[in-house]
């Protein structure tokens, strides 16, 4: 038997630098340092003090680092606290409604599209994502009107309608496509199962279509809780404020807080930020669903 | 178990006729392949049965009751699909189980059906996986699974094994034979390949274009071929079909191709048959295993030209061309044979097949 093993005559081969790899790594860093930076600079300076925050030259890193920011906003004894909790509910509040409702209104219309032929259904399809060929601002003093017209100015419910028309197309289209991606044959052989059509849809389209569900889920979410201009224009109370706007307001009234709004900004994130984490392997799913066959 | 009866069955989507009339019985505790081509209807003739689709028009029951307006679930029956339609995300215990929980069965009793059925197809180490970890055939054998727990009346088939590859598809097919041979169960068996539906079936339904062509016995299907669709259809190499005119009179009667000009004379039982058609032209068929080859005229030849030979070990098929038409002939491996060498192609009389060349159906002696 030979003993020289392979790698041993394997001729070494200098391989030419390729400036292509290297412009493409240097691009992405500068990408990465792009988004990371701002909010890097957001954590550090929630955890300064309004002195430190407004010194100059800048303090790079914080020499005395304080969650005294984090303490006032979440210490609902004063009126600081009180009011960025509020906001917080708020925001929550609305974001969750919206993302219920529009689950409860996309699930059986991307369903319906999926899988039942009717007149007018590629009419309808479309014309669900006519709203998002126009740019959000357009549709503000028409919806604003039609709020006042209805009475709901002033109120969550207006923002709810609002969010919802403009998270709902894209629901419906990516729960469509994981519904087609679900073989026909297994609702048929569910039904004769002893299934009846309702029954199939929850005992096995359903389990299977929840990564879709959660994605579509996480997208109203974001919308919502994310959302300004409408939240600005729609609600004049105070109480009532989402936190986009909370905090503008809220901060800007005498001198800015520099520490306190990068606080309050990185709180709001949070919540964002954690649901991404977590549920990121279905989002990626979701948009990829059905882009290659399985 | 019971038996499965379609009278006048209709489906038609605007002026397309998937099911044109189509009756048939099914016999308690036989098997019935359903047959045809792509687009013939078979499978959504399977799916009016299993209720899966609303029927234009007919009667369908099983077991002496109309099923017409029943759910599927209300049918009493099993269904295997082609793609398993296994709940990718159950294991296959609780595949097995889903029907019995649909029926509310209880647990112990649902536990035992299981295993007895996993039991018998052989799948009791695979229970606790989910689909997707198993092979092709342990899927398909799950799927026959999920279908015998429950007992029904009728099975149904969707070509459950076209996603197999050749050699497990001979496999199971001699299991799905078996299965229906120990449990004598109603079997209504969707496929495209005559060659399941000829060694599984007891009987075979052969449908093209929406119509059932015809229903019978593969024996008698592939004796007496009703038209030349069967006769192509059913049979590997298919039929050789021949279009020919009709010349002479009485019992002096030989069939002239029209573009090489020679004539073969008939028996006098085939002469009446050419007779009875309906335009003094027929379809010539003849199974290639009836036919013989020489390199020199012989009486009741015709002439041909060798188009290809190819060797499959047992046996040699050689393809000639005769009055424009292909010709299939089984031969001995040793023939000394080779293309374009100019044969001529003897008829067995009584084993040839005579169609109108008009309605392409089969001819009866007047």
């Amino acid at each position: 038997m030979a003993t020289i093993s392979e790698t041993a005559i394997r001729p070494v081969v200098r391989k030419p630098i390729d400036w292509w790899r290297w412009a493409g790594r240097f691009f992405l860093t500068f990408l990465l340092l792009f988004t990371v930076l701002p909010m890097a600079w957001m954590v550090l300076t929630s955890v300064k003090s309004q002195f430190a925050a407004m010194q100059y030259p800048p303090q790079w890193w914080p020499t005395e680092p304080t969650l005294n920011n984090y303490f006032k906003l979440l210490d609902p004894r004063n009126r600081i606290g009180q009011e960025f909790l509020r906001y917080f509910w708020n925001s929550f509040y609305v974001s969750l409604l919206t993302t219920i409702l529009g689950v409860v209104v996309a699930v059986p219309a991307a369903y319906a599209f999926s899988r039942f032929r009717f007149p007018g259904r590629n009419f309808l399809f479309f014309a669900v994502l006519v709203r998002n060929m126009f740019p959000a601002v357009v549709f503000l003093m028409p919806l604003f009107l039609l709020m006042r017209w209805m009475g709901l100015v002033n109120t969550h419910g207006s923002l709810i309608l609002t969010y919802l028309t403009f998270g709902l197309p894209l629901s419906i289209w990516l729960l469509k496509g994981f519904y087609d991606n679900i073989p026909i044959q297994l609702e048929q052989a569910a039904r004769i199962d002893g299934a009846t059509r309702f029954q199939a849809f929850l005992f096995i389209v359903m389990p299977l279509s929840t990564p879709g569900i959660i994605a579509t889920s996480i997208f109203s979410f974001i919308g919502a809780w994310n959302e300004y201009v409408y939240a600005y224009t729609f609600l004049s109370r105070d109480h009532q404020m989402t936190l986009p706007v909370g905090i503008q307001r809220f901060f800007t009234e005498f001198a800015t807080d520099w520490p306190g709004l990068m606080a309050a900004t990185f709180m709001m994130s949070v919540p964002v930020v954690v649901l991404f984490l977590v549920l990121q392997k279905y989002f990626v799913r979701a948009l990829t669903e059905g882009a290659v066959k399985h | 178990m019971a038996e499965v009866v379609l009278k006048d069955v209709m489906k038609n989507y605007g002026s397309l006729y998937a099911v044109n009339n189509v009756s048939f019985t099914v016999e308690h505790g036989e098997f019935v392949a359903l047959v045809g081509p792509s687009g013939c209807g078979k499978t959504t003739t399977l799916n009016l049965v299993a209720g899966l689709i609303p029927m234009s028009g007919g009667d369908i029951s099983i077991g002496n009751r109309i099923v017409n307006d029943l759910d599927p679930k209300d049918r009493d029956i099993a269904m295997v699909f082609q793609n398993y339609a296994l709940y990718p995300n159950k294991s296959v215990f609780k595949n097995l189980a889903f029907p019995l929980q649909m029926r509310k069965l209880p647990k112990a009793e649902i536990e035992a059906k299981v295993m007895q059925a996993a039991k018998i197809l052989d799948i009791t180490h695979l229970l606790e996986r989910r689909p997707r970890e198993l092979s092709g055939g342990q899927q398909q054998r799950v799927a026959l699974g999920r279908a015998l727990v429950r007992d029904p009346a009728v099975f149904l088939m969707d070509e459950p094994l076209s996603n197999l590859d050749a050699k497990l598809r001979v496999a199971m097919r001699s299991e799905i034979k078996r299965f229906h041979h120990n449990l004598n169960a109603t079997v209504i068996y969707v496929t495209h390949d005559q060659l399941e539906a000829v060694t599984m079936a007891d009987k075979m339904a052969v449908m093209h274009g929406g119509v059932l062509q015809q229903y019978d016995s593969p024996a008698n299907v592939f004796a007496n071929p009703v038209n030349t669709f069967v006769a192509s259809f059913v049979g590997s190499p298919a039929m050789s079909l021949i279009p020919l005119d009709v010349v002479g009179k009485g019992t002096d009667v030989a069939l002239k191709s029209p573009e090489e000009g020679w004539e073969l004379p008939l028996s006098a039982q085939n002469a009446r048959k050419a007779t009875a058609s309906s335009q003094g032209t027929v379809v010539l068929g003849a199974r290639h295993s009836t036919l013989k080859l020489h390199k020199s005229p012989v009486a009741g030849s015709v002439p041909g030209k060798v188009y290809t030979v190819e060797p499959t070990g047992d046996v040699t098929f050689a393809q000639v061309f005769v009055s424009g038409a292909v010709v299939n002939v089984s031969l001995e491996p040793t023939a000394p044979i080779a293309p374009d060498e100019e044969v001529f192609v003897e008829f067995d009389q009584q084993r040839l097949h005579l169609f109108d060349g008009q309605t392409t159906n089969a001819l009866k002696a007047a």
